[in-house]
């Protein structure tokens, strides 16, 4: 659990804070996404939580102690931190960039050989292929891949990710996207992720702070309750005129209660592990009403109009 | 022209400039010292001027501001006539003529180029391999001598390489002020208009310098080995 209590930072020189006044906790096993647009503080406040940043005013706590209790350096070899020039030290092989902190930690060789492996195994990459390579014979993808490994390698409780899938293409980083949040569903760690992405942020997170111009935090929730209500016109106009369409990504067609489809054949077959947005997006697409879920071996219908319905329930039922 | 004129026209040649026997009956007495003398001289004068470049180089790198007035004095050192600064050094008292004035105006010559490598060499470090190594919790100890030296080794070789030809270019001169290496062969070959003195003397101080040129690029490749692979898997 990390709290931040009236944290501000300003600074040396700078006529404004670069953050200010900041309160909010981070609940444990969460994903606290940081947004915001340029400026706005996100990556000063979260390069704070392992000092990197020292605050002008104001704490922070982790589990109920000050984050100032022990050194910056032993702070920091117990949260993960992966940012988005990932940062790979080029004159070492993929095992030993990803062994850095077990190594400062002085874990025996053959449990950093293992972890190593299991990590590589985890991010998608055959450790014996990878094992021994340089960064630079990597794709950018790989290298991301590599570097969510390398700040997971001492399994700290907390992570500190700084747009750690910026650097690749879209087709690319919306799979690096699906694959750390299968891995979280695991692992269930505390991780801070900076974005200045808006679809990123509410694909990612589960509480969504967005921070303004001067480090201010304009509305901190969940991204469901961000996009159904956000709570000031600066808000509402950074998640976008698309806030509606945004909430359907946040749900999967998995998840909706669907009834049997009698008939209907001309209607387009929809993957039930689409999020609801693909789906419409796909039946609208063929010009249909419709489409034909495939579950448990029984035909379903799903219908613009349910999704429809969607929206105005969870749109009341948390309002 | 046959090639057994061409041969004699050679010989002919060879035996005003080389003078083989000479060669080898003074061996051991005249030849082998001069090239140790010569190694002695140049391996000292770069050793002790990377022992000066390495810490003063760190140092700059963090204190930016230090870096002009040492850029400055050293670029001084550089431009002063080899002989001109021989000539003064035997003048100090305490140093004198022999080979530690002939090391003194070496490690000077070799001082800027250290230098300039080693703060280089740091300097292309990249930001985000510093920001990341901090970040994971290393010392700024660790960080020096674990990312910074290791990624500046290439570069601070690249200029190793470049003193230790100059500096035993240089050195031949040192024996004008009684250094010894190479260059008294040289002296000596002029003194008594024997040019095969000369001849080999000015032979092996090139192939030294060759040598040691080609070494130093091979560590300087030995120490990249990320480099040495193909970019770009998938």
């Amino acid at each position: 659990m990390i709290e931040f209590k009236e944290v501000s930072k300003i600074y040396p020189g700078a006529q404004t804070p670069a953050v200010k006044d900041l309160s909010f906790e981070i609940l444990e096993g969460e994903i606290c996404v940081l947004v915001g647009p340029s400026g706005c503080g996100k990556t000063t406040s979260m390069r704070m939580i392992n000092r990197l940043i020292e605050p002008s005013s104001g704490e922070i706590l982790i589990d109920g102690e000050p984050n100032t209790k022990m050194s910056g350096t032993a702070l920091r070899r117990k949260i993960g931190y992966a940012i988005q020039q990932i940062g790979l030290f080029p004159h070492r092989t993929i095992a030993r960039n990803i062994a850095t902190v077990p190594q400062l930690l002085g874990w025996d060789r053959e449990r950093i050989r293992r972890r190593v492996d299991e990590l590589l195994e985890l991010v998608g990459m055959n450790p014996a292929d990878f094992r021994d390579r340089y960064p630079s014979e990597l794709s950018g993808g790989q290298q991301q891949r590599v570097g969510v490994a390398r700040a997971m390698a001492a399994d700290p409780p907390i992570m500190l990710m700084d747009e750690p899938f910026g650097a690749v293409d879209p087709i690319t980083r919306e799979r690096l996207q699906d694959e750390f949040l299968r891995i979280q569903e695991n692992i269930k760690k505390t991780i801070v992720f900076v974005t200045h992405d808006i679809d990123e942020a509410v694909k990612m997170g589960d509480k969504i702070a967005i921070l303004e111009q001067g480090g201010i935090l304009a509305q901190f929730d969940s991204p469901e309750n961000i996009l159904t209500h956000p709570n000031s016109e600066f808000v509402a106009s950074f998640v976008g005129a698309d806030r509606v369409l945004k909430r359907l990504s946040l749900l999967r067609v998995a998840d909706m209660r669907l009834d049997p489809a009698d008939g209907a054949d001309d209607l387009p077959t929809i993957d039930e592990r689409l999020t609801v947005r693909d789906a419409l997006s796909q039946i609208v697409g063929v010009g249909a009403t419709g489409g034909i879920v495939e579950r448990d071996g029984e035909r379903q219908l799903l219908t613009i109009k349910a999704i429809e319905g969607l929206l105005k329930d969870s749109g009341s039922a948390r309002g | 022209m046959g090639s057994i004129q061409l041969a004699l026209l050679l010989q002919s040649l060879d035996q005003q400039l080389v003078d083989w026997a000479w060669i080898r009956q003074n061996y051991r007495e005249d030849i082998v010292p001069a090239v140790i003398g010569h190694i002695y001289l140049s391996f000292v004068s770069v050793a002790i001027a990377l022992a000066i470049s390495l810490p003063v180089g760190i140092i700059v790198s963090r204190y930016r501001k230090a870096y002009p007035p040492v850029t400055i004095l050293t670029g001084l050192l550089y431009t002063i006539p080899s002989l001109a600064l021989l000539a003064i050094l035997v003048v100090i008292p305490g140093i004198g003529v022999g080979p530690n004035a002939v090391i003194i105006a070496l490690v000077a010559y070799s001082l800027l180029v250290l230098i300039r490598n080693v703060v280089t060499g740091i300097d292309s470090v990249p930001a985000e391999t510093i920001d990341a190594a901090r970040g994971m919790g290393l010392t700024e100890r660790q960080i020096l001598f674990k990312v910074e030296i290791p990624l500046a080794l290439p570069v601070i070789v690249a200029g190793i390489r470049i003193a230790t030809v100059t500096v035993i270019g240089i050195a031949t001169i040192g024996a004008y002020i009684a250094g010894g290496g190479l260059g008294q062969l040289i002296f000596d070959g002029i003194d008594q208009n024997f040019p095969t003195k000369v001849i080999v003397g000015a032979v092996l101080a090139t192939a030294m310098a060759v040598v040691a040129d080609l070494l130093l690029l091979a560590l300087e490749r030995y120490l990249r080995p990320w480099a040495r692979r193909v970019r770009g898997a998938s």
